[in-house]
């Protein structure tokens, strides 16, 4: 499927109180700390695989993330296999 | 340079690491758990679908046992089946004592169901993230040195030679957020760093097969590294990931082809969709190839506790209820299975029954361990019970042996060589490949799961040529930052695991099981055996190992010579009756 590797996750600097949680949570160390802003900040999106873990543990539901598939690195076979749907 | 020591180092925080830990600690060795990322949020374990296997007191673990054992093709050490299942047996009460929260009937009791794959193995949900929560709680409370954040870039040796000749010293690496260079010395090191994968075609991105690969530098043996290739159903309508295959089937999913058929029905008719995974996706296969594409997961038919368990337990359930996909209760939904290197215990550093590997003072325990308790095929809870039980025997016996033992020593000049080595990236020109790319070269070998699945001669050597290309890469390939330079050392290991995987499924010129060679279709009795390969001072060296007899309870059949059944599925035959 090849899709493109967009951003997929986004922390709202409005809500976000700087707590850290969701930079320990990411297993692919995707979240850092900015601290001139004193908040978390999504520092290699495109490494995101959707796994929740960060959604999960923000205290102040300031973590958005894309249902679309997580991965560019997968590949459908139906696409292969020029299977409609 | 930033120095730890303890008796034993464990590098790897999920469930077997984690275990090891606990376990180490009780005994009264000092431990410390290293991790890639953040101890209980790192890895397949924070990330499994939530079935473990779940032997009660009542059970027979004899009916248990015997059935690991034949599924398994007898490839196993029975007496690993057995302790798997007495030692899984205590892990659960513990579970239970400490409160994480497991799926329960009306009367509080356990809920269970047949394993996929299995008719008597019981399994049960519950919540892995808070299992790993309370894990790093309570070795926390037993004084265990837990190290978030540091990249192990290799094993240190006694001899400064790999493969050694000596025993494992420990283990260097860097903290990925300030670049410190980190040396590990430890009377006992155990490798419990998850499963062999490449980056970027599961959700678990960090499990990239970084202790089989240093281990195997080490000189430790792997052991059915072409049973590597597993996939599971995980991809709903080409672009949303779907939740846990297992859970869905446990609660009544099916799969119907194009037109309508249930297809499972003429391979397994008592499993259906609880087949073996390899069966099941070979089936998949085979309709795509007959043109019955696309196969649809039907949820229409689940009970009524799927839909408030995969919101409680998977968080992604979600996409399933929401206005992205149609209504599953009504429409069914296209899906489509991974097909690639996912290890589960099929392969991966031999271990004996107290998780010591073949180098000295070098154990290994969890996924990054060949499972010999259950042979070739791995039922759905039995990596994570075996997760568990390995890393608690590993710790245990890693304690015991280190209290009378003196710390090794490690020359200078080795942990300087290795710091160069691990650091070379940082200082080279940027050329035309960056470490992302030599992932996306390892990533598209498995592109096609029926590419995948139907494997030759042929196609194994440019796979492997593939592997040799990016671990030279990884020589000469420039890192622009410390993230950079993890994925640098994963694509290494990447490349490390995989060349094994393609140079052991050369060497074996048979099919069986879930692993399917074109070029060899038939079973051949004389590889009834463990497949070895490890790294000698002159070249690889592969290995027939007979398997145990000691402590067999079920008498060792040997396979039969006939058409695996993958190819039986590929070619429209009828599976033999042992593999139905």
């Amino acid at each position: 499927m090849n899709v493109d590797a967009s951003i997929k996750v986004t922390i709202d600097p409005a809500t976000c109180t700087g707590c850290g949680l969701c930079i320990l949570a990411c297993p692919v160390d995707v979240i850092r700390f900015d601290e001139a802003a004193g908040k978390a900040y999504v520092a290699y999106g495109k490494d995101c695989q959707v796994c929740y873990l960060c959604e999960d543990d923000c205290p102040t539901h300031s973590i958005g993330l894309s249902h679309d598939i997580s991965n560019s690195r997968r590949y459908s076979v139906y696409d292969q296999f020029g299977i409609d749907f | 340079m930033e120095r730890h020591e303890a008796d034993v180092l464990i590098i790897g925080g999920g469930f077997a690491g984690t275990w090891a830990a606990l376990r180490a600690a009780e005994v009264g060795a000092s431990v410390i758990l290293v991790d890639k990322a953040y101890v209980s949020r790192s890895g397949a374990s924070t990330m499994s679908g939530g079935i473990t296997t779940c032997p009660l007191d009542s059970d027979d673990l004899d009916v248990w046992a015997e059935e690991f054992i034949t599924r398994g093709g007898y490839m196993c050490d029975q007496r690993w089946s057995y302790q798997l299942l007495e030692g899984q047996r205590e892990r659960v009460k513990d579970y239970e004592r400490w409160g994480v929260p497991i799926s329960r009937d009306d009367k509080g009791n356990i809920r269970r169901f047949a394993s996929r794959g299995m008719i008597n193995v019981r399994g049960m949900q519950y919540q892995p993230k808070a299992a790993m929560r309370e894990m790093r709680r309570r070795i926390t409370d037993l004084g265990v040195k837990i190290i978030d954040r540091v990249c192990i870039t290799d094993l240190v040796t006694s001899d400064g030679c790999w493969p050694t000749r000596g025993a494992a010293a420990g283990a260097v690496g860097f903290h990925v957020h300030s670049g410190v260079f980190v040396v590990l010395r430890a009377k006992r090191t155990i490798v419990a760093t998850g499963m062999i994968a490449m980056k970027g075609t599961h959700r678990v991105d960090n499990d990239t097969g970084d202790g089989p690969a240093m281990a195997f530098r080490a000189g430790a043996r792997l052991i059915d590294m072409e049973f590597t290739f597993g996939g599971t159903f995980n991809v709903l309508m080409k672009r949303y990931d779907f939740p846990s295959y297992n859970v869905a089937i446990a609660h009544g999913a099916r799969l119907i082809n194009s037109k309508g058929e249930r297809f499972m029905e003429k391979y397994d008719p008592v499993r259906l969709e609880r087949s073996e995974l390899s069966h099941v996706v070979a089936a998949f296969a085979k309709q795509i190839i007959d043109g019955n594409g696309p196969v649809c997961v039907d949820l229409r038919h689940v009970d009524d506790t799927y839909w408030p368990d995969i919101h409680r337990i998977h968080r992604g359930g979600g996409i399933l209820l929401s206005e992205h996909v149609p209504d599953p209760t009504v429409t069914p939904l296209p899906i489509e299975p991974t097909w690639g290197m996912w290890a589960s215990g099929r392969s991966g550093l031999q271990i004996d029954l107290n998780g010591r590997t073949n180098v000295p003072r070098l154990l290994a325990a969890g996924s990054a361990a060949k499972n010999d308790a259950t042979g070739t095929h791995a039922s759905a809870g039995s990596p994570t019970a075996f997760c568990n039980v390995s890393g608690w025997h590993a710790g245990d016996c890693a304690a015991r042996e280190s209290l009378e033992e003196q710390l090794p020593f490690v020359p200078e000049e080795t942990l300087s060589a290795l710091r160069d080595a691990a650091f070379a990236p940082l200082g080279r020109k940027p050329g035309a490949k960056t470490p992302d790319l030599l992932h996306d070269d390892l990533a598209r070998l498995e592109a096609s799961v029926v590419d995948g699945m139907v494997l030759s001669g042929e196609r194994l050597q440019v796979m492997l040529a593939v592997t040799e290309d990016v671990s030279r890469m990884t020589c000469e390939i420039h890192a622009q930052d410390l993230h950079d330079l993890v994925k640098v050392h994963e694509a290494r290991n990447v490349a490390e695991c995989a060349g094994a995987v393609y140079r052991s499924a050369l060497d074996r010129t048979e099919s069986r099981e879930q692993f399917f060679r074109q070029d060899y279709p038939y079973t051949d009795p004389s590889w009834f055996c463990w497949h070895g390969i490890r790294r000698g001072e002159q070249g690889f060296i592969f290995e027939r190992i007979d398997f145990p007899t000691d402590g067999v309870k079920f008498p060792i059949k040997n396979t039969e010579a006939g058409l695996g059944p993958i190819g039986a599925i590929i070619r429209g035959e009828a599976l033999q009756k042992e593999h139905a």
